[in-house]
């Protein structure tokens, strides 16, 4: 199993992050369909994009729970946490008996991977120890991970001490991972009440923000080694936050409130659509070899939404928990700074919540609707005019330092605005550097494992020739970028 | 007294605001000590038929893909005939001149019409912005033909 027998077996380092559900048998006992479907569900609207998010791989799923690797240790406590923080979301209109609740631990170690780019070695089975000590809803790191991301997290950890592990010959120690350091003062609060009043009778206090009510769920960390050492609690504060797991900015007024967070929030208001009526139209250009060959594409009637979605828009789902918390402009700009994923979170959010069959535009669709009937270079006319777009040589207005004002410039004849200029739009497709073989029925053209997807109107930072209607771009599907932002699409 | 509790009260809420002004006023990522971006290839005056391999060669800093913020790594970019001159303080352009590998790649396959070209290494942090100084390497000629 170690690898020696089998030279060309390469062993890396790797950060390994162990999960299963809590109480999952329990779980299936008691509705075994239901509780299938919604791990399925929670498998593919938060794992899967999540891991994805954070430059990992998932390497198998195992019924109740998943191993993934990452290469960084700071995305994969990153990774714990937002699962965490997304799970806890999702559990609070549920009866508790009902909540899926994860263990996650995370560990650096030596792998050996396997042909079938499965894993093995200590490094994977001390992740997996760890996540059987962690408490359900709770992510444990080993030593070695605490020590890399200690100052680069903006959450609190404390040392469960050493722990002697299946197995492993050296103890090993335990960090529990609090997605706010004043956690760990409430924890220990709860412990000192616990002790003096009887249990059950203090009401769970929580304050708005997942985050924190997620830190503050009761669990009770495992004792320590059979040795008997004593508990040691710190809190390593750090640095505030860059890119940060928690809850946004306008969150700031933390209430506290009694009352558990059963009530449903009200569906949130979705962006305003615009219906484009179906036709066909001649898809591309002759000024750059990627717009080639010029094709007739027939579209079917769809909606488009009328701005890119907002800064204001996109801290809704973040609030719901199902979007990054990305730092952007004020509430009416486009939102920036989101990766393709990012933009995929935002579109199964909103598909969720209003339960309509929200999706990003396809290619061809964003083309046809950026044309709005017109088939010369710009929506009005074959030449650069002033003031009709956000861009550099665009003339004014324009801030050279982020996108005006979703609607600050003229809407195209299909009344759609901003649809080039601002910020540059993710679409659904994989990027292929040409048409040759592109669908003409106006589908997505897609491709399994697609790392590079399309991006269409030009941004704020490019010259007009970007904001050709037939222009297009691309960029890493996993990565975020400054001048990129997105739209959504509505089927009938 | 109280003019002190109001003075304590101010620097408490300090450090408060530069939280919130962290993300505008973070300073430069400081550059690896004797980082070297360089061409591993082509190589200057190389004559090369589209599409052509260009490989980038790194010492003394790691790759790591866009977003992630851990020391003394970045990722790269390619400046295709770019004559602006470089402005360290804000990310690095993203258009058909300023090509990005963010996902942390080392190599790429690059397509160019026939022709002299010049090409650039440049490399850049977490959040695309280049480092402080600058992680570049020599501009090199290449003509496709």
């Amino acid at each position: 199993m170690q690898g020696g027998d089998e030279p060309r077996r390469p062993r890396r380092l790797a950060t390994i992050l162990a999960a299963d559900i809590a109480g999952y048998s329990r779980l299936v006992g008691l509705d075994e369909e239901g509780t299938l479907a919604r791990v399925k569900r929670h498998r593919r609207e938060l794992i899967e994009p999540t891991v994805a998010d954070h430059h990992g791989r998932i390497v198998k799923w195992m019924g109740d729970g998943f191993l993934a690797e990452f290469e960084s240790p700071v995305e994969a406590v990153r990774c714990a946490v937002v699962i965490q923080q997304s799970m806890a979301g999702r559990n609070a209109a549920l009866a508790r008996q009902n909540w899926l609740q994860f263990r996650i631990g995370v560990n650096l170690g030596d792998i050996v991977i396997d042909s079938d780019d499965d894993i093995y070695g200590d490094g994977v089975n001390l992740a997996a120890r760890l996540q059987e000590l962690c408490a359900p809803g709770g992510v444990y790191i080993s030593g070695g991970i605490y020590e890399l991301v200690k100052n680069k997290l903006v959450v609190g950890y404390q040392s469960l001490g050493d722990h002697k592990v299946k197995n492993i010959t050296d103890p090993v120690r335990v960090y529990r991972v609090l997605p706010d350091p004043e956690a760990l003062a409430v924890a220990k609060a709860r412990r000192l009440r616990r002790q003096t009043v009887a249990a059950g009778l203090g009401a769970c206090v929580l304050l708005a923000g997942a985050g924190f009510w997620w830190a503050s769920t009761p669990e009770t960390p495992p004792r320590p080694g059979s040795s008997g050492s004593s508990v040691v609690e710190q809190i390593a504060t750090t640095r505030p936050p860059p890119a940060p797991a928690a809850p946004p900015a306008d969150s700031g007024q933390r209430r506290i409130t009694a009352t558990p967070p059963a009530v449903k929030p009200p569906p949130p208001k979705g962006p305003e659509m615009v219906a484009v009526p179906g036709g066909s139209f001649l898809m591309g250009s002759d000024e750059d070899p990627s717009e080639k060959p010029i094709h007739r594409v027939t579209i079917a009637p769809f909606s488009i939404a009328k701005y890119p979605v907002t800064v204001g828009e996109w801290k809704a789902c973040v609030a719901a928990a199902a979007c990054a918390a990305i730092p952007a402009g004020d509430d009416k700009a486009p939102m920036t700074n989101v990766s393709w994923n990012d933009a995929m979170q935002f579109v199964a959010w909103l598909k969720k919540s209003r339960n309509e069959n929200y999706r990003l535009p396809t290619e061809a669709e964003w083309e046809y609707a950026a044309r709005g009937n017109t088939d010369t270079r710009y929506w009005w006319g074959n030449k650069v005019a002033l003031g009709m777009a956000d861009c550099k040589g665009c003339g004014e207005p324009y801030d050279p330092r982020g996108p005006l004002a979703a609607g600050s410039f003229p809407p195209n004849p299909f009344g759609l605005h901003d649809m080039t200029g601002g910020v540059a739009e993710w679409v659904s497709d994989c990027w292929h550097s040409t048409y040759v073989g592109a669908p003409h029925e106006g589908s997505s053209w897609g491709e399994p494992d697609c790392s590079q997807h399309v991006l269409r109107g030009g941004s704020w930072e490019n010259d007009p020739s970007y904001l050709r209607a037939a222009s297009r771009d691309y960029y890493d599907t996993a990565v975020r970028y400054i001048s990129h932002g997105f739209r959504v699409a509505r089927s009938p | 007294m109280s003019q002190k509790l109001l003075r304590r009260s101010l620097l408490l809420a300090a450090p408060a605001l530069a939280v919130l002004a962290a993300p505008a006023l973070a300073g430069p990522t400081p550059a690896g000590k004797d980082a070297y971006l360089y061409f591993i290839t082509p190589h200057n005056g190389q004559k090369v038929h589209s599409p052509f391999l260009v490989i980038f060669g790194l010492r003394n800093m790691g790759v790591a893909p866009a977003g992630v913020k851990f020391p003394n790594t970045g990722h790269h970019h390619l400046f295709i005939d770019v004559t602006e001159p470089l402005d360290p303080n804000v990310p690095i352009p993203q258009d058909k001149k300023h090509l990005h590998f963010g996902a942390g790649q080392t190599q790429a396959r690059i397509e160019l019409p026939k022709g002299r070209h010049t090409l650039q290494l440049v490399l850049g942090d977490a959040d695309h912005i280049p480092f402080d100084p600058p992680v570049v390497s020599k501009v090199i000629h290449i003509t496709v033909i």
